[in-house]
């Protein structure tokens, strides 16, 4: 609501100063500005707005009319504000600007009082608070038209699966440990009793560093001993690999072939006994890329020791995660093999649909490995495929969509 | 992991007893740590795919290595017994070898009946001790000819390239061992074997006929075996005398259990007699508390004697200990947790009940990871949807298209591809990269990514340091700097820390458009608008504005 001012009615009156002038000079003929400054009241706002309307022009200090306005719409304005109604919404800053009129300030009671007995679409604060709602009919709104779609933040869901398995082993009493990304083939081959001339250290089967080359070994006792354990077997009752182990082989850089590289760090860094460890790491070999072998992936794994673990007790472990963290409910197991355990174990998860698949392999670390890293006690060793787990819970075929660069399915992927 | 077939009716002929089809896949093909993986059937028969599952067992790739494990199990079990006598032949090695394939170990087979299924028994077993134990023919390669065809001493020496020829195998006419390495499909394939070679290794009988250049190729002549041959040589080269004998015991065997009668060769190396095969039992002896300890079995002395003799063991207890033979084919054990396997493995992993290891212990998750879950709890929040993107990634797209002059980083020496070729030092570029690959599913994209950077450091041992970074990227038709700066005061408000941000420099963002992120005087990264040349680098077409910081120094200023 808006109402004239002083001024506004004041202009209705008396007419609007720039019609004034341009009457005053067609009657006068061409004036001087000093004159009409000295003979009209607002002689400024007259002149400025009569100008800007393109009525006058100046020449040499002489005002001349160009054109005789018939009708002018700040005047048929304030006419319309007079009778109550609204001015155009063009005018209305002009008006305001000019103070010819003013916003009337109604009560909550009067605005709201205003929409009683009609049908209204939008409940408003004034409506509520004055109880007026009771009064008005509010108009059916299409309920049952579908949302706009809009996309909340997200997780993205392979991240939001591995924090949830990494939440279910800490309940599991499963401290997380983590490693470096480019390692020394010392700590992802040697201290897990891999032999350097082992197939699986060919340059064809894992990636070696071109920058930064040759890392730091440790301790001189720790890389004696797992030369000797490699060479004769050391004080571990085994008969060695039967090599001679090389130090400058032992130090070059790689990246992370398997989680397990980082464990024989944990082991030698002190672990508490009983423990339990886990990670996730990501790990890099050079394979031909395909539904199944990504870029990099990565692995679970981790260690349970105690002073009397056996493999009874590994099964245990294994048979715990394959219900706890894969869901399965049944499980059985198989022998299998592992480089630095003996024995091995592979368990298998009955699913539904899939019928018995691989949830986790697992073993007791060979002598070889454990002795020479200062650990007297049997340590369990487990991993799972951690990806393949990934794939089954969303229902994704390629392995590669892990890490899709794709939000269309990002956005689309509900949230587990 | 070998993969190999088996016909499941000769499986059964070998071991001497029908086996049920269930049984064998449930129970007994584990006894030779077998995996059944599928069986087709091809007229009347039935052929197997199996997976050996220990790489460290060639003795287990064949129909007959597996029937030997399952006649044990059926049967009464120990040793396996087999008769040997001289051949009076004997291989005579040139010290030419020495420099390029110096060992060679042989055997002869008599009176064999080769069908059809052993000859593929055969070849797979070949391939497969060659191409898995002898890593790709480089450590071993073998040999088998038919016996009438040659015309003994043998000899094993060298010859330049050009200086002899003969008729590869399946070829009809005569090519020079460089033509052969050329032309012939083995030549192709193993030739880079003898790369460095100056002259090639051949072996020769008195007649003057090449048996074979080993490890490429047999001649067509006394290299073929078929089912019309009855007596066999055979030969294994290589540079391992260890390596070198399982191999041969190995095939060997396979075909005596055909029926064959096998007998000894004498090989003379340097002066040096090796009279092989060499089927002497090895020897170990096993702690049976050892034994109860590791399998967690109650078991007696007794108790996995008998377990083990179902394992081709022969034992004798001796108090508190075993002490065990076991065939000379076996070159995996080292160590009496190997033998223990073994007993587990005939006590059945089935009939093992297992142990619930009590939760004594206390979780928790590695601080890094604790306080990542901080952040994304708040950039959620935000309404920010989180990417993943690999940590591997290459200089054009770190350097290049950043803006950015190169700067050393964690680089691989034998990438697969150049795509994937050195370790990411930033997040920015992989941000960008899914922005790019986005640019035609609606707008806006409000992303942010938390993951792992390699930055060389020459004061850890692996000379590099694992840093997890966090980056923020908005970007729509327009998009204003204050959101972003907006999205970071939210995030660093809510970890309650109190931050600058300074006017700064970076190539990759916008001249008078970035600042630096500076909490206790130290700098974490940089916010900004990035710039236009930047966006054309990656084919973008609206603005982004982002921001990156190093998430282990904002935990250590949290």
């Amino acid at each position: 609501m808006y109402r004239l001012t002083a001024e506004g009615k004041k202009y209705l009156d008396k007419g609007l100063p720039e019609i004034n002038l341009v009457l005053y000079v067609r009657e006068k003929g061409p004036t001087n500005i000093k004159h009409i400054q000295k003979e009209l009241d607002e002689a400024s706002v007259a002149v400025n707005w009569a100008l800007r309307n393109k009525w006058i022009e100046m020449r040499g200090g002489d005002v001349h009319v160009v054109q005789t306005p018939q009708k002018y719409d700040v005047e048929d304005a304030l006419k319309l504000v007079e009778k109550g109604r609204a001015p155009s919404d063009g005018l209305l800053p002009t008006l305001l600007k000019r103070r010819l009129v003013e916003e009337v300030r109604e009560t909550l009671e009067h605005r709201a009082q205003k929409m009683v007995g009609s049908d209204i679409g939008t409940l408003t604060e004034d409506l509520i608070k004055t109880g007026a709602w009771k009064q008005v009919k509010l108009k059916p709104y299409n309920v049952e038209a579908v949302g706009k779609q809009i996309y909340p933040g997200k997780r993205q869901p392979y991240f939001a699966f591995l924090a949830q398995i990494k939440r279910k082993l800490v309940e599991l009493g499963f401290k997380e440990y983590r490693g470096p990304s480019v390692e020394l083939e010392f700590w992802n081959f040697d201290a897990l009793y891999q032999p350097q001339g082992h197939p699986a250290r060919d340059w064809t089967q894992t990636y070696s560093m071109k920058t930064p080359q040759g890392g730091r070994l440790p301790d001189r006792k720790v890389v004696n001993a797992v030369k000797a354990a490699h060479e004769r077997g050391g004080d571990t009752g085994s008969t060695g690999w039967g090599y001679s182990w090389s130090e400058e082989r032992a130090a070059r850089l790689m990246p992370r072939a398997h989680d397990t590289a980082i464990t024989p760090r944990l082991l030698v860094s002190g672990i508490e006994i009983p423990g339990k460890y886990f990670n996730i790491s990501r790990c890099y070999r050079p394979d031909i890329i395909d539904a199944t072998h990504a870029v990099e992936f990565d692995q679970m794994g981790g260690i349970v020791v105690d002073r009397n673990v056996t493999l009874r007790h590994l099964l245990g472990v294994l048979k715990e995660f394959a219900t706890e963290v894969t869901g399965v409910k049944k499980v059985k197991f198989v022998p299998s093999y592992f480089p630095f355990t003996e024995p091995s174990v592979e368990a298998f998860g009955y699913h539904e649909e899939l019928g018995w698949i691989e949830v986790g392999g697992a073993g007791i670390f060979r002598p070889e490995l454990t002795q020479p890293l200062g650990i007297k006690e049997p340590v369990i060793a487990w991993g799972m495929g951690i990806g393949r787990l990934a794939m089954l819970t969303y229902g994704i075929k390629d392995i590669r969509y892990l890490f899709a660069q794709d939000l269309a399915w990002l956005r689309k992927t509900p949230v587990r | 992991m070998p993969t190999i077939e088996v016909s499941y009716n000769d499986l059964c002929k070998l071991v001497g007893k029908k086996i049920p089809l269930e049984e064998l896949k449930e129970r007994s093909l584990w006894q030779a740590k077998a995996e059944f993986e599928n069986a087709t059937k091809q007229g009347n028969y039935l052929r197997m795919t199996l997976k050996p599952a220990d790489t460290n067992r060639p003795d287990l790739w064949s129909a007959e290595g597996i029937a030997r494990v399952l006649r044990a199990y059926y049967g009464k079990g120990g040793l396996p017994q087999y008769k040997m006598k001289r051949s009076g032949i004997t291989v005579k090695a040139d010290v030419k070898v020495k420099r390029v394939r110096p060992y060679t170990v042989c055997a002869v087979v008599r009176g064999l009946k080769i069908t059809e299924e052993v000859l593929l028994q055969s070849i797979q077993l070949q391939e497969k001790v060659a191409g898995t134990f002898g890593r790709g023919r480089r450590d071993v390669a073998i040999g088998i000819y038919d016996l009438s065809r040659i015309k003994p001493p043998i000899y094993y020496t060298a010859a330049k390239p050009d200086e002899l020829a003969f008729v590869p195998l399946e070829f009809k006419q005569k090519l020079t061992l460089r033509e052969i390495l050329k032309q012939h499909p083995k030549g192709k394939e193993f030739g880079h074997l003898l790369a460095d070679a100056e002259e090639y290794p051949v072996f020769i009988d008195s007649d003057e006929n090449v048996l074979s250049m080993p490890p490429i190729v047999n001649s067509d002549f006394t290299g073929k075996v078929t089912t019309q041959t009855r007596d066999v040589f055979i030969e294994c080269s290589g540079f391992d005398m260890k390596r070198l004998k399982t191999a041969l015991n190995i095939v060997a065997l396979a075909l005596a259990d055909r029926g064959g009668r096998l007998e000894t060769v004498d090989v003379f190396i340097e002066g040096k007699k090796f009279t092989t095969p060499d089927l002497t039992p090895k020897q170990i002896e096993v702690d049976v508390a050892y034994a109860r300890s590791l399998s967690g079995l109650d078991l007696n002395a007794k108790e996995f004697a008998a377990l083990l003799k179902k394992q081709l063991y022969d034992v004798t207890v001796k108090g508190a200990k075993l002490a065990v033979s076991y065939p000379s084919f076996r070159q995996d054990i080292m160590h009496p947790c190997d033998v223990v396997e073994d007993a587990i493995i005939a006590y059945g992993y089935e009939n093992l009940s297992p142990i619930v290891v009590p939760a004594t212990t206390k979780g928790s998750l590695h601080p890094t990871e604790a306080f990542t879950s901080r952040l994304e709890e708040i950039l959620v929040g935000l309404g920010l949807q989180q990417v993943a993107s690999y940590t591997l990634t290459n200089k054009r797209f770190l350097f290049e298209r950043m803006n950015v002059g190169h700067a050393p980083v964690a680089e691989i020496a034998n990438p697969q591809s150049e795509n994937w070729s050195c370790f990411r030092n930033s997040l920015l570029p992989s941000i960008l990269e899914f922005l790019a690959a986005n640019r035609h599913v609606e707008y806006p994209h409000e992303v942010f990514e938390i993951g792992d950077c390699v930055l060389l450091n020459e004061s850890t041992d692996t000379k590099t340091r694992d840093v997890r970074k966090l980056a923020v990227a908005l970007t729509d038709v327009t998009i204003a700097y204050e959101r972003i700066a907006s999205m970071l005061d939210a995030l660093m408000r809510n970890l309650g820390l109190a931050y600058v941000l300074k006017r700064s420099q970076h190539n990759s963002f916008t001249p008078d458009r970035v600042a630096e992120v500076v909490v206790n005087g130290h700098s974490l990264g940089y916010i900004g608008e990035i710039h236009p040349q930047v966006l054309n680098n990656w084919g973008l077409e609206k603005p982004v504005v982002a921001f990156e910081i190093d998430v282990d120094r904002l935990s250590a200023n949290t």
